[in-house]
């Protein structure tokens, strides 16, 4: 298993190598070329002749590509044009808001789109499994931002129970408890929002491996032993229908940072997809080139989590 | 018990010998051809039918609506300041804008725009998917590598960042901008799935007669094995234009995909949003439309998967 | 009690579809001493492996559902036990072996476990002891290195190991009997031979009852005490293995045991089959049902004749008006195939004058 994980391991690398290349024509085919991406439009003739000096503009490209990866291997992703701050640190700084509203919804919607899933399968065909159905396909069919629009609308509008958008009531100094609660009420919109949009999806695999586990052979088997109900269900048949689930789930979580844009401007989460989309509109490159680099980055690391993921609850990849 | 268990053979004449209940073999039997079995599985599914109803009324509305609702979309009255933020009523079936306009037949031609984008980008993508996935999948070897890896490459970027980047930058709010850049963004899944078609099927043994008999490989590839994979490409297709409406909804919506003066569903919310309070139709009208629209095209692609997979059974 | 470990009387399973019900099992009967070894033989579709499923009540409810009669298993008519009662029978009192063995076992658990499973749950044993138990269950089924292979997964094992694990598996409890459907179908002829002599070796030593399903003849000649042929979901015939092969009165029977190619037969001669197809389980017709192509068939035989013993030999059951081995039935019959086969080359050449007409 171990050479698994090497031999995957070293598949990225190539992957990373190709997409970095990409990335860097990308570079150079934007206006301006990458000193449009590169050098804020405000300097001055002598600044830009001496920046072109430091990133080394008149070099051969391809000494320029081994350059600019070089500066990213360290952390060193640019200026904002905006701020003049350092890319890395305003990225890094904006960081924990998205894991946190991230992590919550994963791991809310992991347990309802596998509880959803389990049950629309076993109770196949009857009322309950067409609208939990039903109810998915409404979700899928939804694109996030409507869904935010109703939720904001409903609970913050009309309902005026939940804050619509932010981390924390402006204005206001709590003692910590009330400080907690209040951040975990503007948590809870986004949170089940974006937990709506992964579950939709997850209960639909969710139900259709779940379907495929209980006609197998060795579900009957376990019957026929005497095996009782919902031991069967769990040990036989959870087992073998989270395989496929969990490694959809680690693909979808990778690709989700474009979802972090979308959900984090209709809440206005000041998390990355919100510097994202306040990047776009001033249009800061550097940062703008920063994020698609890591989300890249973010995408072929659960990829490959996803795989070892695999091979780790499928014994017939890990012993084969 | 008065029947005898035995005969007595002597006495039964010869004309009482048994007929043999089944004597004609059935060597032309009537079939379903293979399209009408499709078609027949698809009408079992009521939920793909209202689907597909649906999208026939969408497309009719759509197009051969502004045969019938003559009010010109970007007409703005000269009473705007009291015609604007009309609720819908028998003048205005859905109201009007924040600048009087009709918003039903802005709802039309931001329609129009949608689904025309929705569906050329899905041909884009299809065709790329297709030309890209066939290649890879019917050589393999080196050539299927070097393909997929540039599959991943493209699949591994974050989509949505990557399009609204390059919207941002590159495009000018026009349809057919907006058209490219999801086309080019949209054909990695089904590359995939035309390249795991491919694989599967080029062993198959017609494939094989149809060599022996001189085809030629373009000819074997596009000829032979393609149709055969028509399934599982369609069922991606019709699920994929879905996703190229919600996709362009977001990007208009940001401000990144559809601009002004164009109308389209996702700039039309994100219009409305702002005046939620004093005329939620302005957002309720285009936000429906959307979610209807893309729930057809999934009930739809759907009920094409059921009734294509030769190996489903009741379900 | 008595003298039967399991009475089957007059089972009927059926199978609802939106055409109707399909009578997979239709009325069978049979019953098995403690220890005794039952074949249960036919063709495919006959409601052999349905029968052996409705004893475990593992039938799908729907669309499947008991219609009638009664499974007295040590005194106790399994079709009214609730459930738990059910449950604790499986696996514990009566043990299944199925057809394939890659796919009967989960394949994410280790075959030790899955053994241990039923030894903890019927036999109450904790996780230490259940584990000894599977070890030595496994060697006992002749898997060599059982302690380190307990640890191993279901994808490890070749296609005989496999079937060697179910049937540790089954008989981990102990139970009184055996239902093996159709065990030895998905395995190489040689290991074949191992298995059943497995089997046979196992319920011997504990004195289970076995039931053999199978459509291969020379399975049940090795093994089995007594054999029930089935077709088209009713007993035809039953009798003890050597007077079954000796003696068989059913023309079903005859024609199972002429289709088995001999070795002292003329190399060129044709192969015998027995004509027509398997009748359509929805809508059976009256009567026998092997009567459309049976070569024997009267009038009579539109009324179902039950199950009768032989005269003269209590233990060789037959449903069949006819005595087949009368030289004038024999006749008659022999004079209904020569009709039959000179109608099918009738109807065949007129099919294809039809066809070339058609396609001209």
């Amino acid at each position: 298993m171990g050479r698994y994980i090497i031999r995957r391991l070293l598949q990225a690398i190539p992957l990373m190598i190709l997409l970095s290349i990409f990335l860097f024509t990308l570079i150079h085919l934007m206006p301006g070329g990458p000193e449009g991406v590169l050098f804020n439009p405000r300097l001055s003739a002598a600044g830009r002749a001496a920046l072109r000096a430091n990133f080394g503009l008149d070099d051969p490209p391809w000494l320029q590509y081994f350059k600019w990866v070089g500066r990213m291997l360290v952390g060193d992703f640019g200026t904002s044009f905006t701020t003049y701050q350092p890319v890395s640190g305003i990225i890094a700084a904006r960081f924990p808001a998205t894991l946190e509203l991230f992590g919550f919804s994963l791991f809310l919607a992991l347990i309802v789109a596998i509880a959803l899933g389990m049950i629309s399968a076993v109770r196949h065909a009857t009322l309950t499994d067409y609208l939990v159905t039903t109810l998915s396909y409404f979700g899928l069919s939804m694109p996030i931002f409507l869904l935010g629009l109703l939720a904001q609308d409903i609970f913050g509008v009309q309902l005026h129970i939940l804050p619509t958008s932010g981390t924390s009531t402006p204005g206001y100094v709590f003692d910590p408890f009330n400080a907690f609660l209040d951040h975990f009420l503007h948590l809870l919109l986004p949170m089940l929002v974006l937990s709506i949009t992964f579950i939709a999806g997850w209960s639909r695999y969710m139900r259709s491996s779940m379907l495929d586990v209980i006609k197998q052979d060795y579900m009957r088997t376990a019957r026929a032993k005497g095996v009782p109900f919902v031991r069967i269900l769990i040990q036989h048949g959870l087992r073998n229908a989270l395989i496929p689930l969990i490694t959809v789930v680690a693909i979808d979580f990778g690709a989700v940072a474009g979802g972090a844009a979308v959900t984090e401007g209709v809440f206005a989460w000041p998390g990355m997809g919100l510097l994202f989309i306040e990047s776009l509109d001033a249009r800061d490159y550097p940062v703008l080139m920063a994020m698609l680099v890591l989300g890249a980055v973010f995408v072929i690391a659960f990829n490959l989590i996803a795989d070892i993921l695999y091979a780790v609850m499928d014994p017939r990849i890990r012993y084969s | 018990m008065d029947v005898p268990h035995r005969l007595n053979v002597t006495n039964v004449p010869e004309e009482e010998i048994e007929p043999f209940l089944d004597v004609t073999p059935e060597l032309v039997q009537k079939r379903r051809s293979q399209g009408r079995i499709i078609f027949d599985r698809f009408i079992r599914h009521r939920a793909a039918i209202a689907g597909g109803i649906f999208l026939i009324v969408m497309f009719l509305f759509c197009f051969a609506g502004p045969l019938f609702w003559r009010i010109d979309p970007d007409l703005i009255p000269d009473n705007v300041i009291t015609a604007r933020f009309t609720p819908p009523d028998l003048a205005h079936p859905f109201g009007t804008d924040s600048v009087a306009r009709d918003e039903l037949a802005r709802a039309i031609a931001g329609g129009k725009v949608s689904l025309l984008v929705a569906l050329t980008s899905m041909a884009g993508a299809i065709l790329l998917g297709i030309g890209i996935g066939s290649f890879a999948g019917f050589y393999g070897g080196i050539l299927d590598n070097l393909l997929m890896r540039f599959t991943d490459v493209f699949l591994a970027v974050p989509l949505y960042l990557l399009l609204f980047v390059l919207s941002a930058t590159f495009t000018d709010g026009s349809p057919a901008s907006v058209v490219i850049l999801i086309a080019i963004f949209g054909w990695t899944y089904a590359a995939r799935l035309v390249r795991g078609e491919f694989l599967a099927l080029r062993d198959r043994e017609y494939v094989l007669a149809a060599r022996t008999i001189g085809a030629k490989n373009l000819s074997l590839m596009f000829r032979h094995i393609l149709p055969n994979a028509a399934g599982p490409i369609i069922v991606n297709a019709t699920l994929l234009v879905g996703a190229n409406v919600i996709l362009e909804s977001i990007m208009s919506f940001f401000g990144f995909g559809i601009k002004a003066p164009n109308p389209s569903w996702g700039n039309m919310v994100a219009d409305g949003q702002g005046y939620f309070d004093r005329a939620p139709w302005l957002v309720f009208v285009p936000a429906l439309l959307i979610f209807f629209t893309v729930l057809s095209f999934n009930l739809v692609g759907d009920g094409l998967r059921d009734a294509l997979d030769p190996y489903m059974t009741e379900r | 009690m008595g003298e039967y470990l399991l009475e089957v009387r007059d089972l009927k399973t059926y199978f609802k579809v939106k055409a109707g019900r399909v009578r997979a099992v239709d009325g069978v009967s049979f019953a098995i001493k403690p220890g005794e070894k039952v074949g249960i033989v036919g063709e495919s579709g006959c409601g052999k492996s349905v029968t052996a499923l409705s004893l475990m009540r593992l039938v799908e409810q729907p669309p499947g559902e008991y219609a009638g009669g009664s499974i007295l298993f040590d005194g106790q008519d399994l079709l009214e036990l609730p459930e738990s009662a059910m449950r604790k029978i499986r696996g514990g009192k009566i043990g299944m072996i199925f057809q394939d063995p890659m796919t009967c076992l989960n394949p994410t658990m280790t075959v030790g476990k899955q053994i241990a499973e039923g030894l903890k749950i019927h036999l109450k044993l904790s996780d230490g002891q259940a584990k000894k138990r599977a070890i030595a269950l496994l060697e006992q089924v002749g898997i060599p290195a059982a302690a380190e292979r307990a640890n191993s997964y279901p994808h490890q094992f070749s296609g005989g190991m496999r079937q060697r694990v179910m049937i540790a598996i089954a008989l981990a409890c102990n139970p009184k009997l055996l239902i093996a459907d159709e065990p030895t179908t998905a395995l190489d002829v040689t290991v074949q031979a191992q298995i059943l002599e497995l089997i046979n070796g196992v319920c011997n030593e504990f004195g289970t009852a076995v039931i053999l399903i199978t459509h291969d003849l020379g399975v049940v000649a090795g093994m089995a005490d007594r054999v029930v042929v089935m077709y088209a979901g009713k007993v035809v015939e039953t009798a003890p293995t050597d007077e079954l092969f000796a003696n068989p009165r059913h023309p079903y029977t005859l024609g199972l045991l002429a289709s088995v190619p001999r070795l002292d037969e003329a190399r060129e001669s044709e192969l015998k089959t027995i004509e027509g197809a398997p009748p359509d389980l929805l809508k059976p017709p009256p009567g026998c049902p092997f009567m459309p192509r049976c070569a024997f068939a009267r009038a009579i035989c539109r009324t179902m004749p039950p199950l009768d013993p032989l005269a003269g030999k209590a233990t060789h059951f037959k449903a069949c008006w006819v005595d087949v081995t009368d030289p004038k039935e024999q006749a008659y019959a022999e004079k209904r195939r020569q009709v039959r086969a000179e109608a099918m080359k009738a109807a065949i050449k007129a099919s294809t004058e039809a066809t070339l007409q058609q396609t001209s």
